[in-house]
């Protein structure tokens, strides 16, 4: 409406100038030939001229400023309609549909610009929906198996005829030290749900010092499974959120612990603003590797009696890793074991101070 | 009755293995799927229990494995995914039932018990010769409508020597199928519980001793 009545007033704003312009030309003219304007205007022929120019020019005037209203009625939709799809389209689109696009062609106009820059947030939001689904839904899927464990437990300890109170006592500690493995699980899936989100708070850490602590609660851990550490922890400034990165070093040095072999060895070390976690094992093939860095999964080998090797662990660290920017590099060196390398990006000035 | 039970999660292995056990079947456990097809191609198995998400040989590679080798054992997947999509891709597979993960132990003992009936000639769930019954679903025995009270082992061969149907089985081919790996095979375990169940049994005599075979009845 509002584009219509603009090319309508133009155009017959238009319309008027030329009227008036040539009138005022023309009869320029004729005065400046005749001796003065008042003697032109007194002229009768001249009136009668100018009388009729004007009349005429004035049924001109409104004809055009009539078609105006229609010619710039059909431009304003021409040049409006494809606001119009777009404004159709986002009505229609829901959480379910953002599979949607525009797709505008067409001359490559400030329209298609916005048009594009629309599709561009419409991919972005569906990406971000999916990741959430496909989350969800690996998540519901690793809590089964626990599950499918405390279930199991109670129904047969339930059904044992001979059932007593030593034996129901038996069943529920297992059922608990089952539904803390569980606990874990959950924790561990928050986790990831978290760090896959930006991590808002931004803190100055220094990874030697976080990879100590850390270290230092697994002490007994790595002791109890015969294995030689072997810790060259430099001060290294990196900023991030103290709780994910110190997540992130717990996460490697346990899967560091849960893949290695008999009497094995783990190797973490800072430096450069980068961190990196090496344990020794069996060789991992190109295939497996790839399996590894996939989320959720689990790589062969897995030492037998640990079942809590739900395989999150990694997915956990990338999770953190992306959402600080950090670059993970992960290789399987011909000799066996895995090494995990995070290169986390130059410290910035602008964070609190923490760790 | 035998089954195996292959499956990762080792407290939850063990926890089917033991009610299975206390259905009165003979069960092995296998924690991947390299173990237990090696398992599955050394011994004869009713029912195998696969869960499909197996570190390393995927539990559906165990299974083609398994049906491609026309290995006779029927085969059961446990999953955690249980949508009617994968229930169809797993029987697709060539599986002959499928469970969703968690499930009700009853539910599971009921559809082995089923699958174990056809792993043979189709045998009927209720066995009985004379006036011995043996209700193969509800894992119960008795003679002339008293009960039995039968040990797993004896419950177990007694359930084969009626499924045999008159067939003469060996001494061996109990051996093989209703106890488990634990079985020591030089001992004279079978004599034992054969001479066990007859006296359980009582008179007039149901199991025939074959000379240098094994027994029927």
């Amino acid at each position: 409406m509002q584009l219509t009545a603009l090319y309508a007033l133009v155009l017959s704003a238009s319309g008027a100038a030329v009227l008036g312009i040539t009138i005022v030309l023309v009869f320029g003219f004729r005065a400046t030939s005749v001796q003065s304007i008042t003697g032109a205007v007194r002229s009768n022929q001249f009136s009668r001229d100018f009388v009729a120019i004007t009349i005429g020019g004035a049924i001109a005037l409104a004809i055009v400023a009539v078609a105006s209203v229609w010619v710039a009625w059909l431009l304003a939709g021409r040049v409006l309609s494809p606001l119009r799809s777009i404004t159709l389209v986002a009505r229609d689109i829901s959480a379910t549909s953002l599979d949607r696009r525009l797709a505008l062609d067409g001359p490559d106009d400030e329209l298609k610009e916005l048009g594009d820059t629309f599709d561009g947030l419409l991919g972005r939001l569906d990406a971000s929906f999916s990741a959430q689904r496909q989350f969800v839904a690996n998540a519901s899927h690793e809590l089964r198996t626990p599950l499918a464990r405390l279930k199991t437990l109670t129904q047969v300890a339930l059904s044992d005829p001979s059932a007593d109170a030593a034996s129901l006592r038996t069943a529920h500690e297992r059922v608990l030290a089952s539904e803390q493995q569980l606990e874990q699980l959950i924790d561990a899936l928050l986790t990831l749900a978290e760090g896959e989100q930006a991590s808002g708070r931004r803190a100055h850490l220094d990874l030697g010092n976080v990879a100590a602590r850390v270290l230092d609660g697994r002490t007994a851990e790595i002791e109890g499974s015969g294995l030689r550490l072997d810790a060259s922890l430099e001060p290294t400034a990196a900023t991030g959120d103290p709780r994910l990165v110190e997540r992130l070093l717990d996460n490697l040095v346990d899967n560091a612990i849960r893949h290695n072999e008999h009497r094995g060895w783990i190797q973490v070390s800072t430096r450069g603003g980068a961190v990196s976690v090496a344990n020794g094992g069996a060789p991992i093939s190109a295939e497996e590797l790839e399996q590894i860095k996939q989320p959720f999964s689990r790589g062969a080998g897995e030492r037998p009696g640990r079942a809590d090797g739900y395989g999150l662990g990694l997915s956990i660290v990338q999770a953190i890793a992306a959402a600080h920017g950090a670059v993970i590099s992960v290789s399987a060196p011909g000799d066996g074991g895995l090494r995990v390398e995070v290169q986390f990006p130059p410290d910035s000035p602008r964070a609190e101070s923490g760790d | 009755m035998r089954v195996l039970v292959i499956e990762d999660d080792e407290e939850l292995a063990e926890t089917v293995a033991a009610g299975l056990r206390s259905a009165r079947m003979a069960v092995d456990v296998a924690l991947d799927g390299t173990a237990g097809l090696s398992r599955a191609r050394v011994n004869d198995y009713d029912v195998i229990l696969v869960d499909r998400d197996l570190p390393g040989l995927h539990g559906d590679k165990v299974c083609a494995e398994l049906v491609g080798s026309g290995c006779r054992s029927r085969v059961l997947m446990l999953t955690a995914a249980a949508s009617t999509a994968n229930l169809i891709e797993g029987l697709g597979l060539g599986a002959d039932d499928y469970l969703g993960k968690p499930f009700d132990f009853g539910e599971l003992v009921a559809r082995v018990v089923a699958l174990a009936r056809r792993a043979h000639p189709s045998v009927p769930p209720q066995l009985s010769h004379g006036d011995v019954t043996v209700d193969t679903a509800q894992r119960r025995a008795s003679r002339g409508g008293r009960s039995l009270e039968l040990a797993p082992k004896e419950f177990g061969v007694l359930e084969l020597l009626l499924a045999s149907q008159g067939r003469c089985v060996s001494a061996e081919e109990l051996l093989a199928r209703v106890w488990d790996e634990e079985a020591d095979p030089f001992t004279h375990t079978v004599k034992i519980t054969i001479s066990r169940l007859r006296a359980k049994l009582g008179d007039p005599p149901v199991i025939e001793t074959v000379a240098k075979y094994g027994y029927r009845i």
